[in-house]
């Protein structure tokens, strides 16, 4: 049984309801009460994403400043659930144009139970796709004066047969003046580093973005440079591959509308895109990483009422490229009273609300380094006994048109039968995931 | 569904609220009922939204009922849909105002815009009202056969809810059978895939009821259905997919070949962005190639990627769901990960449900070649601020350890914790060096080394206490000062224990159950050091076995007891008895048997996992009702008038601490009436600890005649002597209670206050009553059908707690007993009060054979 959920809630952070929707008759209405009692009353909120009360399982997320919990009776697939949530939030929010709080759920409430209706019945997921429900579920029809008076015409029984059918992410008929697609490869690397220097765990997690505006039924095909790729095209085609750099990605996942057994045959992906912006691909690498910044940090307590922090930051990606928002945060002590800086480019302030300094930079060029000396006063304290534990410094960055993977687009081909003519975009940008260096 | 009751709460501002609205509510939505005019159907949207507001956040608006059926006459979807919520939320309380609904849906089920037919048709089939299942068949039939696959999907679904509802309607209109037909011919996927977790749930259910439904359970698993599912797979949407790989894992294809096909149909899916299809994936396979030993290694290593990149991608939750499913496999193949192992180094920003499952999965792959990093890495969560993770990391190291994996580092590094003189780290540590050295003696020498500088002073937790000690007492040849740490412990056996009962909260309560296994570890001690070290522990020994002897615990008084009159007959007979030679530990006894595991991996890709538990454990097919906690709630706050359905949780709390701290009063005053219990002899306070100090001080290594005076003044004060021993006591006569005993929950508290405890004992219940234990109410049925009545329950799994009384038949003697069930481990605790005490003992066996009789019912 993939899910079966008995009923969904969202609560704000105080625990009031804001929808609440009953599919199983399986589980008495007080349930919230009880979420709210044993979970959010207690200590235990946040302890863990799954709880038991009762004869219930409780499934719950914090999403900005509402819960939404899950009940169930059955033994269900957890996995499933959450995976649901995920969907249905991101579901909400293309409805609502990106935020999803507790304000845009009070703002919406009807759209949200129209919507919470379409996408489970009885427990069961059904259709999530943004693109299918749009089409017959619209806010604008909410507002439109004549709606009431006209029968939903041709577009619906359209809609209706594509909740179910098998292209389900693309509708036809799609015209576009100026055929265009964006892609963007976006990697998030994630070090933990040694206060020794030694890198204890280092990899990347990539996602490859597309927005299209295609008209058509477009089908399109992508290849990187990654190793298993090249090497199955180098047999098709019989003969070497050009020298140059070639990665070898742990693991992928697609985006439904890849062609999966295409890829695993040609080793190519080949897809026919959802309009507008989706996740075509996610990829996932640990080996031969090139982080973008290395970080040598020193820090030397004098006494007990001082401390000397020393941070030096280096950026070892290509000298033509630079790196932007590059933000540094170096724990120091709570009883932190002052701090005085020296840095050789951008800001640096002692933030007492996260106890730490932070060392901003808003342009940082390739092939340089920069240095933060501090002087931390601290005010002595009776219990000195504690040492004080060092929380990792962290990072934050952005590089554009850098892959910490080395990863690249080859090439971009669009077919459609019209034969029109498409004009590609392609931007990598690699961002700080969890960067941390423990000192 | 019951619409919740206002809390007390102050609602927000922005929300409605009050009688006065729902009324306000009613009138303008009667002025609107009638109206034509241009623009009726936005002042009507407004009201509705209103009305829907209110039902969210628990008004009840039930009954603007008949002005919102009236109101339900437009053509406006938006307005439909709202009002079918509406509809849907209150026809189940209201069932006659619900008839007056099915004429409109019944009508829009033919509505030619086949979406109007599809929300007409599942609100019809959402009323869940017995006596209008007559008007479903209809439409439900209907909807079937539609041309608009929308509705079909609705449609299918429909038979679900109405089996729910009446399974007799369903069963009669021969729906399942209409359903397969569908499933097998429908073009539509989303249709099929609906008919199918139909189809699932309706045979599944009925299939303990007929033959015929259970057959037709097994052709959802014959091959020609599995095969037409596989070969339309593509067509399916990623949570249909879900579902058909689940039925699929329970398949048993014939041959290899089979196997093989199926896999290389569906290896794709385990590069699919949906998770959830990920896992199903894996569960398929790995049930597939069970019984091929070097397919099934080959399928692990082939989902070990798709796994590691579930647990890096999506939130804490998804991870949590993901990182107990590695554990599970990771327990079977510990392998697996081994070389992976960086991947679980835990983050310093994630939830700690996350790190708690990656250290538990550190320990978990640890072998010889990465165990020296793992341990290096444990060891900076060891600092954590985060007291929990410091902890669980110590703990990980520990285990890490008694895999017998580098165990020389790893006891330098434990080594290293004690020297970090932080008192959590100390006392996590404490307790996995006595660990380390049950099973790894030869490292006694650098372990006590360290150990014999920490200041006792330091560990104050029961635990790390107890193991502190238990090195003492075993490793006191070493240790040049162990009976001097031993004495300064004693010194502290009342002063600790009035310092308990001092602070009466629940807490102190709690800590003080667990300080007995303290002072039996302090007993048990002293008197191997004394066989060590016999001139320097003389002292102590003397001192340990009073105050044991006065201590109210039973464990205690008897072990002390026992260990008196050991070293008494015969000390080199009592060394043999408490300071055998040891043998060295060499597996630690794991905690849940191959079976439970086995069914848990069979259950794979479901709670069971995350609660590592087989699903018969935590769902409960006979009491699948709902589960009421407001009854719960009503019973616990004994007869107080409770003002809502909802009783903040503090005050059941505040109830509760209320009855518990009734019973750290009496403890207090417990000294005085200990005097008059069965147990203990006039007068023993003073004189008895005088005499046994200076006797025992006269005891030498050779088995002494003592003094006989002395031995028999000792016995006849502790008015246990052979005689008494000798005859045993009359048999109790059979005990009688009252079936109609009533007691006010008042009586009750002031009673609780005023007894004291005359039996406190550990019990166990039996599994199969916990199983059907998932709410507080079927043991309290139990034990009525006894004779035995509950007034307060409590509590949630695994933890419950009741009160319980019973009178005797002939007079009212009243019987009163705390009960906490720990459903996790399957044992419980009672303290029973009597009236008359002397048939306490007989009641506590009534009691027990009630409880013991619990689940075979």
């Amino acid at each position: 049984m993939p899910v079966a959920a008995s009923a969904v809630y969202f609560l704000n952070l105080r625990g009031d309801v804001l929808i609440n929707r009953l599919y199983r008759d399986d589980v008495g209405g007080n349930m919230v009460d009880a979420f709210r009692m044993h979970i959010m009353q207690t200590k235990e909120l946040g302890t863990c994403p799954v709880r038991q009360i009762g004869g219930c399982s409780f499934f719950y997320m914090r999403i900005s400043n509402v819960y939404i919990v899950i009940v169930v009776s059955t033994n269900a697939n957890v996995a499933c659930a959450f995976k649901f949530v995920v969907e249905a939030v991101a579901l909400f929010k293309s409805y609502f144009g990106g935020s999803f709080d507790e304000d845009a759920i009070r703002n919406n409430f009807v759209l949200i139970y129209e919507l919470l209706d379409e996408i489970m019945d009885f427990g069961y997921p059904q259709n999530l796709s943004p693109e299918i429900l749009k089409l017959y579920i619209t806010q604008e029809g909410v507002r439109s004066p004549f709606s009431s008076k006209q029968p939903l015409d041709k577009p619906v029984p359209n809609a209706t047969l594509q909740v179910t059918g098998a292209v389900g992410w693309r509708r036809e008929g799609l015209v576009y003046k100026k055929n265009e697609v964006f892609l963007d490869i976006v990697e998030s690397v994630n070090l933990l580093m040694s206060s020794k220097g030694s890198v204890l765990r280092c990899d990347v997690t990539g996602k490859v973005l597309m927005k299209c505006f295609l008209s058509g039924m477009p089908d399109l095909k992508l290849g990187l440079n990654d190793k298993i790729g090249l090497e199955k095209e180098s047999q098709l085609k019989s003969r070497p591959t050009k020298s140059g750099k070639t990665i070898e990605l742990d693991d992928v996942t697609f985006h439904q509308c890849v062609n999966l057994t295409r890829f695993n045959s040609e080793k190519t992906v080949s897809f026919v895109p959802p309009d507008g912006e989706f996740e075509l691909m996610k990829y996932r690498i640990t080996e031969g990483v090139n982080l973008p910044f290395r970080v040598l940090p020193t820090i030397k307590e004098l006494g007990r009422t001082r401390m000397e922090v020393n941070v030096k930051v280096k950026s070892v990606f290509g000298a033509k490229m630079f790196a932007l928002g590059v933000v540094i945060k170096v724990p120091v002590p709570k009883q932190t009273a002052k701090a005085s800086f020296q840095v050789t480019s951008g800001r640096a302030k002692y933030n007492p609300s996260i106890d730490s300094l932070v060392w901003k930079i808003k342009k940082f060029p390739g092939q340089t380094e920069s240095t933060m000396s501090a002087e931390v006063e601290l005010i002595s304290t009776i219990a000195e006994k504690k040492s004080w534990t060092r929380p990792p410094i962290q990072m934050e960055f952005q590089v554009p048109m850098f892959t910490a993977s080395g990863l690249r687009v080859r090439f971009l081909k669009v077919w459609e039968k019209s034969g029109y003519n498409t004009v590609e975009w392609v931007r990598y940008i690699t961002k700080a995931g969890s960067y941390e260096i423990r000192c | 569904m019951a619409p919740p009751a206002q809390t007390n709460r102050s609602p927000s501002p922005s929300q409605p609220s009050g009688k006065g609205e729902v009324s306000d509510l009613k009138m303008q939505l009667r002025q609107l009922a009638g109206s034509r005019a241009p623009g009726t159907d936005d002042a009507k949207r407004e009201l509705f939204k209103k009305v829907i507001s209110c039902m969210t956040i628990g008004i009840d608006v039930s009954s603007v009922f008949s002005e919102m059926v009236m109101c339900s006459a437009t053509s406006d979807i938006v307005l439909k849909k709202m009002c079918y919520l509406y509809v849907g939320n209150y026809a189940k309380h209201n069932p006659d105002l619900a008839l007056l609904t099915i004429n409109f849906l019944q009508r829009d089920c033919k509505d030619e815009d086949p979406m109007i037919r599809g929300l007409a048709l599942r609100s019809l089939c959402s009323l869940r009202v017995t006596n209008l299942v007559e008007y479903l068949v209809g439409p439900l039939g209907a909807g079937l056969k539609d041309s608009n696959s929308y509705v079909r999907t609705v449609a299918a679904m429909g038979v679900l809810k109405l089996y729910h509802i009446s399974e007799s309607t369903c069963m009669d209109a021969d729906f399942p059978a209409t359903l397969k037909h569908l499933m097998l011919n429908d073009r539509e996927a989303q249709v099929v895939a609906n008919c199918l977790c139909a189809l699932q749930e309706i045979w599944g259910l009925e299939a303990t009821k007929s033959e015929e439904a259970s057959t037709e359970r097994e052709t959802l698993l014959s091959k020609p259905l599995i095969y037409y599912l596989l070969n339309r797979f593509k067509e399916f949407s990623e949570w249909a997919q879900c579902a058909v790989l689940d039925l699929v894992s329970k398949y048993v294809p014939s041959d290899s070949n089979e196997i093989f096909d199926m896999m290389n149909l569906l290896e794709d899916r385990l590069q699919h962005a949906n998770g959830a299809v990920v896992l199903a994936t894996i569960k398929l396979f790995l049930q597939l190639t069970l019984s091929m030993a070097d397919i099934h290694q080959q399928v692990y290593e082939r989902i070990k990627a798709p796994l590691l990149t579930l647990v890096s991608s999506g939130g804490p939750e998804q991870s949590y769901a993901v990182l107990s499913h590695l554990h599970l496999l990771v327990m079977r193949a510990p392998y697996i990960f081994s070389a992976d192992y960086k991947h679980f180094y835990c983050q310093y920003n994630e939830p700690f449900y996350v790190k708690k499952l990656k250290l538990e999965m550190l320990t978990a792959v640890a072998n010889e070649s990465n165990t020296y990093e793992i341990v290096t890495e444990l060891c900076e969560y060891a600092a954590n601020v985060d007291i929990p993770m410091a902890r669980e990391s110590i703990r990980a190291v520990g285990k890490i350890a008694l895999q017998q994996y580098d165990v020389n580092a790893i006891v330098d590094r434990l080594l290293q914790f004690l020297e970090m003189e932080k008192d959590h780290v100390t006392a996590e540590t404490l307790v996995l060096v006595k660990d380390l050295l049950r099973k790894y003696p030869q490292w006694s020498h650098d372990c006590i080394a360290v150990v014999g500088n920490i200041s006792s002073k330091n560990v104050q937790e029961p635990k790390a206490k107890a193991a502190l000690i238990w090195m003492l007492g075993e490793y006191a040849q070493d240790m040049p000062d162990a009976p001097y740490v031993l004495e300064s412990l004693i010194e502290n056996w009342e002063e600790e224990h009035s310092a308990e009962v001092r602070s009466c909260s629940a807490l102190a309560l709690s800590e003080k159950e667990m300080e007995e296994p303290v002072r039996l570890h302090l007993l048990t001690a002293v008197v191997k050091c004394f066989f060590r070290r016999p001139p320097e522990t003389q002292k102590a020994l003397g001192a340990a076995l009073a105050a044991g002897v006065n201590d109210f615990h039973q464990d205690v008084h008897d072990r002390a007891l026992l260990y008196y009159r050991l070293l008494q007959y015969n000390v080199s007979i009592a060394e043999r008895v408490v300071n055998p030679p040891k043998q060295a530990v060499s597996v630690f006894a794991d905690t849940q048997s191959n079976e439970i595991k086995d069914r848990i991996f069979d259950e794979f890709n479901s709670l069971s996992v995350v609660y590592q538990k087989p699903s018969y454990m935590f769902t409960d097919k006979e009491h699948r009702g709902p589960f009421a906690f407001s009854e719960e709630i009503g019973n616990i706050s004994l007869g107080e008038e409770s003002t809502g359905n909802v009783v903040p949780a503090q005050r059941i709390e505040a109830n509760d601490k209320d009855l518990l701290l009734s019973t750290s009063d009496k403890e207090e005053s417990k000294g005085s009436i200990h005097n008059s219990s069965a147990y203990s002899a006039p007068g023993y306070d003073g004189s008895l600890a005088a005499p046994s100090q200076t006797d025992l001080v006269s005891l030498d290594y050779k088995p002494t005649p003592n003094v006989p005076s002395a031995t028999f003044a000792i016995d006849d004060l502790l008015g246990l002597g052979l005689p008494a021993a000798a005859s045993p006591p009359p048999p109790p006569p059979v005990l009688k209670l009252n079936t109609k005993a009533a007691l006010e929950p008042n009586a009750f508290q002031q009673k609780w206050r005023q007894l004291p405890i005359s039996i406190s004992q550990e019990t166990s219940i039996n599994p199969q009553g916990v199983a059907i234990m998932t709410s507080p109410q079927t043991l309290i049925h139990h034990m009525q059908g006894h004779s035995i009545h509950c007034i307060a329950s409590g509590g949630q799994a695994p933890n419950f707690k009741f009160f319980f009384y019973a009178q005797k038949a002939e007079e009212p003697s009243t019987y009163l007993v705390e009960c906490v069930v720990n459903a996790s481990s399957c044992k419980v605790q009672l303290k029973i009060k009597a009236d008359d005490q002397s048939t306490s003992q007989a009641f506590s066996e009534l009691f027990q054979s009630a409880l013991s009789k619990f689940g075979f019912s």
